[in-house]
């Protein structure tokens, strides 16, 4: 007995009953579907801000005030959120950055940063946007491009002149299609010169440009009373420069600080510690769903006994012209694994096209991963919970199974 | 072909059914031989055993305790899996409600013992073509049996059972669920099928029928009784 006539057998089967299969297969459909679903937005959600950390600039070395440990605070919001209220009491200065590029030749950049939300207005327009006063190297340091004119440089900065350069949102929201480069918006009290505008960046929150209004940091200390540094950002030439200038940084900041009220941290420790957390979710999701596919599992197990009964006469007969048990077995172990990988199939085939056309709308990844494990999963589905039906047919005996009614 | 050699052979055999503490005894020390070539019928009231008989001698059943030869081969103490080899090759079983697998066509029907022994699709197609044209439903290979009539599903169901080319037909009151026109177009089949050299064994009520057959058994309560 081939196994090629076997699965001709089955594949019959299957199609002569074939809105019978299809539900029995739904179940699969569903869960892998979910699966893959999920685990898009999982992954979606972590390429995305890691996109959007990596936008920020490489190489990056961060200066921030408090004593924070980075870890705990990815692992809860609690401790964030103490460490925004540490940027209140910041004791970090614009010297700090200076002497960090003066003492450190491997440090190529230096930005020193301080913000606060403000208006902005034009004529008759206002918006409300995110003040970053800094210093010219910034703009070094952030991989931003420009949509028209630039950013403002160290003359500028020395001077304390009222020049600012919008964001995005910032400047079609006051200027709409007009371009804003030399015209003056009110900041606060008093009239800046806008020099330039940064490209759409898109996100949201303290990563992207658009809702930010750039002003020089000492305009910035001067106009809006903003001491306190916010964050120093630090860049070296490459990514193994990182490891070996935190401890610099560290003891240049000790230096000039009695006790330790900031930290340094590393881009790549953020990325790291918010990509083992976006991991974890995308497991948590995988797995929810993945019990969506087991219920699928049960359901196959459940209409394939039910199948099995209904089918006992054809068993009966199959037998009767020269099947063997095992023959049966094979058959009905064929039928559920055809029906779970089928249905795994087409689940692959909608949770992926469902993925793209969400991720017009959310950022959605289909990976790889999760569809080689919603196919070996629902393979296995369909093993385990085929075997008890099959037994089952197998063990009926010929003149039973036809004798039954 | 020798007309001597005896193609089935039973010695004492018993069938007993239990259940629920009471037992049945369906086949009472049944001795008997059936030669090669021979047509023999059936007879006897309904649970008399012939049923059970023909399952033993169908290999679809084994006996309580006595012997069966078949082609000289004891079945007796076969596994299931041996069981199932023999009816495949040996045995072909033609059943009072035809037993063919719905929505499906004459050929796959025709086809099912050939799937169970590595016969090649193409082969297995031919076949069925050519066996269900000796029953004259050439013109019928892809009619399920929801359109056939009574006597052509039953027709289908010997070309089932004539596709291995088996050494016994065993036909388990075959018009039973026919009127007496199929009933006698069926009838002629296994008058032929006779003919042309084929062991035929037949269950009947019917004594009409039974009187095609060379011989006639008459069994009454599990017992042989002519
Ligand atoms: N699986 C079974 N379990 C218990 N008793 C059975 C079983 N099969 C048959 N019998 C009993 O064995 C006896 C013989 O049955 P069998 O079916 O062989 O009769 P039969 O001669 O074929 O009758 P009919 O002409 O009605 O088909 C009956 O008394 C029946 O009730
Ligand atoms: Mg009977």
């Amino acid at each position: 007995m081939q196994l090629k006539q076997l699965i001709r057998i089955a594949t019959k089967s299957l199609i002569v009953n074939r809105s019978r299969s299809f539900l029995t297969a739904l179940g699969v459909i569903i869960g892998v579907a979910a699966v893959i679903l999920l685990v898009s937005v999982g992954s979606g959600l972590k390429d995305y801000i890691t996109g959007q950390m990596q936008d920020m600039g490489s190489n990056l070395i961060m200066v921030v005030p408090g004593d924070i440990d980075i870890e705990q605070t990815g692992a809860s919001g609690g401790a964030a959120s103490g460490a925004f209220s540490s940027i209140a009491a910041s004791k970090l200065e614009l010297r700090d950055a200076e002497e960090i590029e003066r003492s450190l030749p491997q440090i190529k950049d230096t930005a020193a940063v301080v913000m606060a939300p403000g208006l902005a207005s034009y004529k008759s327009e206002t918006v409300s946007g995110q003040i970053i006063g800094t210093t010219q190297n910034y703009i070094n340091i952030r991989s931003s491009e420009f949509e028209t004119g630039s950013f403002f440089t160290q003359s500028e900065v020395n001077s304390g002149r009222k020049v600012t350069i919008l964001g995005h949102t910032v400047a079609h929201e006051l200027f709409g299609n007009q371009n804003p480069v030399g015209e003056k918006i009110k900041v606060g009290d008093y009239r800046y010169l806008v020099m330039g505008v940064m490209k759409e960046q898109g996100g949201q929150g303290s990563l992207t440009s658009d809702d930010k209004i750039f002003v020089p940091i000492t305009t910035a200390q001067r106009q809006f009373g903003l001491d306190n540094i916010s964050i120093i950002f630090t860049q070296v030439s490459s990514s193994d420069e990182v490891a070996s200038a935190v401890p610099l940084i560290e003891a240049v900041m000790l230096k000039r600080h009695d006790e330790e009220d900031f930290t340094v941290i590393d881009q790549k420790e953020i990325l790291s510690t918010v990509s083992s957390i976006l991991d974890t979710l995308t497991i948590a999701l995988g797995g929810i769903a993945a019990i969506s596919l087991l219920v699928g599992g049960i359901g196959i197990m459940n209409i394939m006994l039910v199948s099995v009964t209904e089918r006992t006469r054809e068993i009966g007969l199959r037998k009767a012209l020269g099947a063997t048990p095992e023959v049966i077995l094979t058959q009905f172990l064929i039928e559920a694994v055809f029906l779970s990988v089928g249905g795994g199939i087409i689940g692959i085939l909608l949770g992926s096209g469902g993925a793209l056309l969400l991720n017009n709308f959310i950022p959605m990844t289909v990976t790889a991963w999760s569809i080689i494990l919603a196919f070996v999963v629902s393979a296995g589905v369909g093993i385990i919970f085929g075997i008890a039906p099959a037994r089952r047919a197998s063990l009926l005996s010929p003149i039973a199974a036809l004798r039954y009614e | 072909m020798t007309k001597t050699k005896n193609i089935l052979r039973l010695e004492t055999v018993s069938k007993i059914y239990r259940m629920d503490g009471v037992s049945v005894k369906a086949l009472d020390n049944v001795s008997l031989a059936i030669m090669e070539g021979e047509f023999v019928s059936i007879i006897g009231p309904s649970g008399s055993g012939k049923s059970t008989l023909m399952h033993i001698v169908g290999c679809l059943d084994t006996p309580t305790s006595g012997k069966v030869l078949l082609d000289d081969q004891e079945i007796s103490q076969m596994t299931e899996r041996q069981l199932a080899q023999v009816r495949n090759k040996k045995i072909g079983f033609v059943f009072q409600q035809f037993n063919l697998l719905p929505r499906t066509s004459a050929l796959d029907n025709v086809s099912l013992p050939l799937l169970y022994n590595g016969t090649t699709s193409s082969q297995i197609a031919k076949k069925a073509a050519e066996v269900l044209g000796k029953v004259g439903l050439g013109e019928r290979l892809d009619h399920h049996p929801n359109q056939l009539s009574g006597g052509q599903q039953q027709r289908v169901a010997i070309a089932r059972a004539l596709i291995t080319d088996p050494s016994i037909i065993i036909a388990d009151e075959p018009t039973g669920n026919l009127d007496s026109k199929s009933g006698v177009e069926v009838m002629e089949i296994f008058k032929k099928l006779h003919q042309q050299g084929r062991t035929v064994i037949l269950v009947t009520h019917d004594d009409n029928i039974a009187n095609k057959a060379q011989r006639i058994i008459r069994l009454k309560d599990g017992k042989v009784i002519n």
